[in-house]
């Protein structure tokens, strides 16, 4: 009996101890010599594995940043929550954040995100119909429907381009708001003409038989940055010291994902549904460290001359 | 009768002053003041979008809605006026009504396309059960008294139908459709938001995407005046239909 009340007194003694141990860790984000408790959106695709890579390597621990990862729907979830500072940091595709700049919202890039492989019919996404579709080139796409995951953003911007480059009219494609994972779906039941899909769902279709008729984010431009990290102009403001430590965090997590593409396949597998051996096949994106402003140029002049700007954005003003 | 218009009033005029005036000097980008709301109403909304995206979306409720009333009614008298088929049937409409249509809207997808039929079977599936369920309500609880007097004087067959079955259940068929219609002014916004390409959720997404914030808000501003519109004809349409059993009951209550 006394050794039971030993037991049980030792037993609450440790338990003590460890949720002492666990409010120390738990403490002050802002208290000197603690690391700082940064929190970033991020939507669960290829795209962000160098960012996942980078908390898993400890890049971001290194330079007293404790990383917390968010996951959301999409982008245009991911504005407002930087905006209003409950997250510190997110992950957007550009033409998102130019439009955002555009109606006057406070964004500012860090850093940048992924780019396209840059080689044309082996990209990691592309614009595709049936097997049996009599289209042939982006320019059969006039007067037909084509799948997006959502309007307004790199995705038909991107297409647009290819449609330019092939020599159509761009103003006659109809555009769906269709989420990536219907789209296999709905290109198979003939509910839409074409669709741009971005991995793993380009495997999808694949193997169904589909057919790659443009590479448009390698057509929009050459060796496109797709998508950024970026933050808000009152958190640059008020801790730049913060915001240069991401930034080299986050190289440093591009670059070592960039050179290390199997690692960066492994880590895929830890935060998306995505099955192994699909993994295998993936067409994983570029992700250099720098921006490619050039190509964000062309970006932002394609979307003035598709009408989703007004007017060419300052982006001096958005990129850092 | 102008005083009840001004009571009527008073709340939407106080409730819409204290918002103009919270917001007046308001700089969080997503909550701008009323006043930018307001203006951007007109140039938004009365262009080529009532054409394309307005219209397109009271189209689809009306078709949806009409479709819904016609089923739910003839559904309704089938399985009201038999008693075995009630038995039967009635744990399955209850099983069915449970089902919330937003999470039909895949399979629907799946069976009707992406186009208008899918959207307008997203709005009489949501539509349809508060018609039928209290149509089959209605047709039961027609008065013994009534029933028993068309016998003896036997009026059988369409007769019996529409001046027994549909007068004795209309109070009860109105209150189900006045349910149905705000059901379908939900699931029209609803079944715009997948797959779209025009209409007025379609629209709002596409603002709140392009974070052109004070135009969603207008968005939403006309949803709710189409809402009250819509309430007020239905309102008209029950008067007329109604106007003898709204008569009865006032005899009733001076008594």
């Amino acid at each position: 009996m006394r050794r039971h009340l030993a037991a049980i007194l030792l037993a609450t003694s440790l338990l003590a101890t460890a949720c002492g141990a666990g409010d120390g860790a738990d403490g002050g984000s802002a208290a000197p010599g603690e690391p700082d408790k940064v929190t970033v959106g991020v939507i669960p695709i290829l795209d962000v594995a160098p960012i996942y890579l980078g908390v898993e390597k400890g890049f971001f621990a290194e330079l007293d940043i404790d990383l917390e990862l968010t996951q959301a729907e999409g982008g245009a979830a991911i504005v407002p929550a930087v905006v209003s500072e409950q997250y510190q940091f997110g992950f957007s595709n550009v033409v998102s954040l130019l439009l955002a700049q555009s109606e006057g919202l406070p964004v500012k890039v860090v850093s940048n995100g992924n780019n396209s492989t840059g080689v044309d019919g082996e990209d990691f996404a592309g614009l595709m119909v049936k097997a049996d579709s009599p289209i042939r080139s982006a320019k059969d796409l006039e007067g037909r429907t084509v799948a997006a995951n959502t309007l307004q953003n790199i995705v038909d911007t991107s297409v647009r381009a290819s449609v330019r480059e092939a020599g159509g009219d761009p103003s006659k494609v109809k555009f769906v708001a269709l989420p990536f994972p219907e789209q296999p779906a709905a290109l198979a039941n003939g509910q839409v003409d074409a669709v741009f899909v971005v991995e793993p769902f380009q495997q999808a279709v694949l193997a169904e038989g589909g057919r790659k008729i443009a590479s448009s984010y390698v057509d929009a431009a050459d060796d496109l940055t797709v998508a950024v990290y970026f933050t808000s102009r009152q958190l640059q403001a008020e801790n730049p010291d913060l915001v240069r430590r991401f930034t080299e965090a986050m190289q440093e997590s591009l670059s070592y994902a960039d050179s290390h593409p199997d690692e960066a396949r492994q880590i895929i597998g830890t935060y998306t549904e995505i099955a192994p051996e699909v993994i295998e096949k993936l067409t994983l994106p570029k992700w250099p460290s720098d921006i490619n402003r050039d190509s964000l140029e062309t970006m932002a002049d394609l979307a003035v001359e598709d009408g989703l700007l007004k007017e060419t954005p300052d982006l001096n003003a958005l990129l850092p | 009768m102008i005083k009840r218009i001004l009571l009527a009033v008073t709340m939407p005029v106080v409730l819409l002053a204290v918002w103009w005036f919270a917001s007046a000097g308001s700089t969080d980008f997503y909550f701008p003041p009323l006043r930018r709301i307001l203006e951007t109403f007109p140039e938004t909304w009365f262009g080529p979008r009532m054409v394309d995206d307005v219209l397109p979306s009271l189209a689809r409720l009306a078709i949806g809605y009409a479709a819904a009333l016609c089923v739910g009614i003839a559904l309704g008298m089938l399985i009201g006026a038999n008693r075995t088929l009630r038995a039967v049937v009635e744990p399955l409409l209850e099983f069915l009504r449970a089902v919330p249509p937003p999470v039909l809207v895949p399979i629907l997808m799946l069976m009707a396309g992406i186009g208008d039929l899918m959207k307008v079977l997203v709005i009489v599936s949501g539509c349809l059960w508060p018609i039928l369920l209290n149509t089959v309500e209605g047709v039961r609880a027609v008065d013994e008294v009534l029933t028993d007097t068309c016998r003896s004087y036997r009026i059988r067959g369409r007769l019996r139908v529409w001046h027994l079955m549909v007068r004795s259940a209309s109070p009860q068929i109105v209150a189900g459709a006045r349910q149905a219609l705000s059901i379908g002014i939900i699931l029209m916004v609803i079944s715009e938001m997948f797959a779209a390409s025009s209409g007025i959720g379609f629209t709002v997404i596409q603002f709140k995407d392009g974070f052109r914030i004070p135009q969603m808000w207008s968005g939403v501003l006309l949803l709710g005046l189409l809402g009250v519109l819509l309430a007020l004809l239905f309102r008209l349409v029950e008067r007329r239909v109604l106007g003898w059993y709204h008569g009865i009951r006032a005899v009733q209550k001076e008594r």
